[in-house]
């Protein structure tokens, strides 16, 4: 699987997404269940799908899909 | 007065939150001699507060000055507050500034961020020693009120001062709820040592959290399983706080694996990890385990708190004297409240429970006079003749899949087991089946979205269906 759509299926898994609703506008202040439980969800789905493990400041920083990008090219994972 | 709130010096700080604001003692005490005049004498109020300054002063302003307000969410649904307030018909209702416009009463004032309101409704009469009152749930809103009287208040803030040892130095961190019995414990107890509560409603995975922490330099966090389960998902032992020295934890059973990893952490770092156990029915602390035992006696909820005693008795109701031997735990002390309403006409209703009360939890205690909880009396079933508790079924499964949620309820006739993760659902059963030696078909897994539970993290077992 590319990592694009591993990155997509986790916003699927933990928000319930579709996929076509993702960009970059994707995030905690558009979406409503963006919550800390949501957000560490999503943090744990990347650890495990990408196999890294996130510094606290990365983990804060999660706030919207493209941040999320960001943050995951600092450990190596690239779109 | 109150709390021994005239004792401090009129610019220590009493409150700081997260938004900037501050409050000092002279501030509450002033605050305690306004509120006296803003409504009549002994006004049953709605206080809907948010986590910050202004809701601390009003909450402690207005028990000061005798009137009783019933402290609630101020995000509670609109459907729960509709009941509360047709149920008990408050001739007062003070909630934040800037949602005050959402209700038709008559604006009386708007301080510290809040607008009190005149509803219209007539006095209440009410009991003399009533001090305030407190949801049995928080989020649930169920009409169900614990009343309170000012000798909890008293009880409650000597008895949690003492065995934390708090001073006016403290500056606890305050995430939990102010309208949740353990939150408004943290203010009376350290209110009444002179020490600066932090107040905040920020999300603790945002940055602006761990912000105010580290500028403000907290020396205590308390929490419930939940917040520690997030401080472990924000890889919190890696995080350099020199002066966050005490982590305290109440409301409900951790898991385990997550307890002793906290414990381990604070003893390698030279804090110190203190569980707790209590009820809103007793003004939140029953019962401490000393952080010297926090490893070795990991899942005790210890020994009953300061001026208080805990006891157990036996289904005929005598009392329990051997160790390992299970029965319903009971408390005697002050900080046990009055009783609960379900009417406006029960707010009249004096102390029902005399200074004593059955918990409804099963527990025995060791050698060392420290109390294990057992499960909640009633969460039993008899699967073919054999009783299983259902909490010890939870930690059987959590213990096997770290992390995984799951409840189990059910009838004599069948084991329930709720989960979220489909893709355990027959390990689980499997795992039942062979540490309670029982046949696959005692045991249904069902899978949901979400567990119910309510904002301290407890399940609300009424919400699955038992069949």
């Amino acid at each position: 699987m590319e990592n694009l759509e591993k990155y997509n299926n986790a916003f699927v898994e933990v928000f319930g997404a579709k996929v076509e609703d993702l960009n970059d506008n994707y995030g905690k202040d558009t979406v409503e269940e963006w919550d800390s439980v949501h957000q560490l969800s999503l943090i744990a789905q990347f650890e495990e799908t990408f196999d890294i493990m996130f510094d606290p400041e990365d983990i804060m920083e999660m706030t919207s899909y493209a941040k999320g990008k960001e943050i995951l090219a600092k450990y190596d994972v690239t779109f | 007065m109150i709390l021994n709130l005239d004792k401090w010096k009129k610019d220590a700080v009493a409150a700081i939150d997260s938004q900037g604001q501050q409050l000092t003692y002279g501030e509450v005490r002033d605050f305690a001699e306004k509120a006296e005049h803003l409504m009549p004498a002994r006004s049953l109020m709605f206080l809907l507060v948010e986590n910050n300054v202004g809701g601390i002063a009003w909450t402690i302003g207005n028990i000061c000055a005798g009137n009783v307000p019933l402290i609630l969410n101020a995000h509670l649904d609109e459907g729960l507050y509709n009941s509360l307030y047709d149920l008990y018909q408050p001739p007062f209702v003070c909630v934040p500034e800037a949602v005050a416009d959402k209700y038709d009463y008559e604006k009386v004032i708007t301080c510290y961020g809040y607008t009190l309101m005149k509803t219209g409704h007539g006095a209440c009469p009410m009991n003399n020693e009533l001090s305030h009152l407190l949801p049995t749930s928080g989020s649930t809103g169920s009409p169900k009120l614990v009343r309170h009287k000012y000798e909890n208040i008293e009880a409650a803030a000597l008895n949690i001062s003492t065995f934390f040892e708090l001073t006016e130095k403290d500056r606890p961190l305050m995430v939990l709820p102010l309208y949740y019995t353990m939150g408004l414990s943290m203010v009376f107890s350290h209110f009444y040592v002179g020490a600066t509560v932090l107040i905040t409603n920020l999300n603790m995975t945002d940055r602006n959290f761990w912000k105010f922490i580290k500028e403000e330099r907290a020396t205590s966090f308390t929490g419930v399983p939940y917040s520690f389960e997030i401080l472990n998902m924000m890889r919190f032992y890696r995080m350099d706080l020199p002066d966050l020295t005490l982590l305290t934890q109440g409301g409900g059973r951790m898991p385990k694996e997550l307890n002793l990893k906290f414990a381990e952490y604070c003893r390698d770092n030279g804090k110190q990890w203190i569980a707790t156990y209590g009820q809103s029915e007793c003004t939140a602390r029953m019962a401490w385990l000393p952080s010297k035992w926090a490893i070795e006696k990991v899942g005790s909820i210890g020994h009953a708190v300061p001026n208080a005693e805990l006891s157990l008795i036996d289904m005929d109701g005598n009392s329990i004297t051997t160790p390992n031997t299970e029965g319903e735990m009971c408390y005697r002390g002050k900080n046990v409240t009055m009783g609960y309403a379900r009417s406006r006409e029960d707010l009249l209703l004096g102390d029902e429970r005399h200074g004593f009360i059955r918990t409804g939890d099963l527990a025995y205690f060791d050698e060392d006079g420290c109390y294990y909880i057992v499960g909640r009396m009633g969460r039993f079933l008899k699967l073919f003749g054999m009783r299983v508790g259902l909490d010890e079924c939870e930690r059987i499964i959590k213990g096997k899949f770290p992390g995984l949620e799951c409840a189990c309820v059910g009838t004599d006739e069948k084991m329930l087991v709720y989960l979220t993760d489909e893709s355990k659902k027959e390990l689980v059963k499997e795992e039942l089946v062979s540490r309670l030696k029982l046949v696959a078909s005692s045991f249904e897994v069902r899978i949901i979205a979400e567990i119910p539970k309510n904002e301290a993290g407890k399940t609300l077992y009424a919400k699955l269906e038992n069949k």
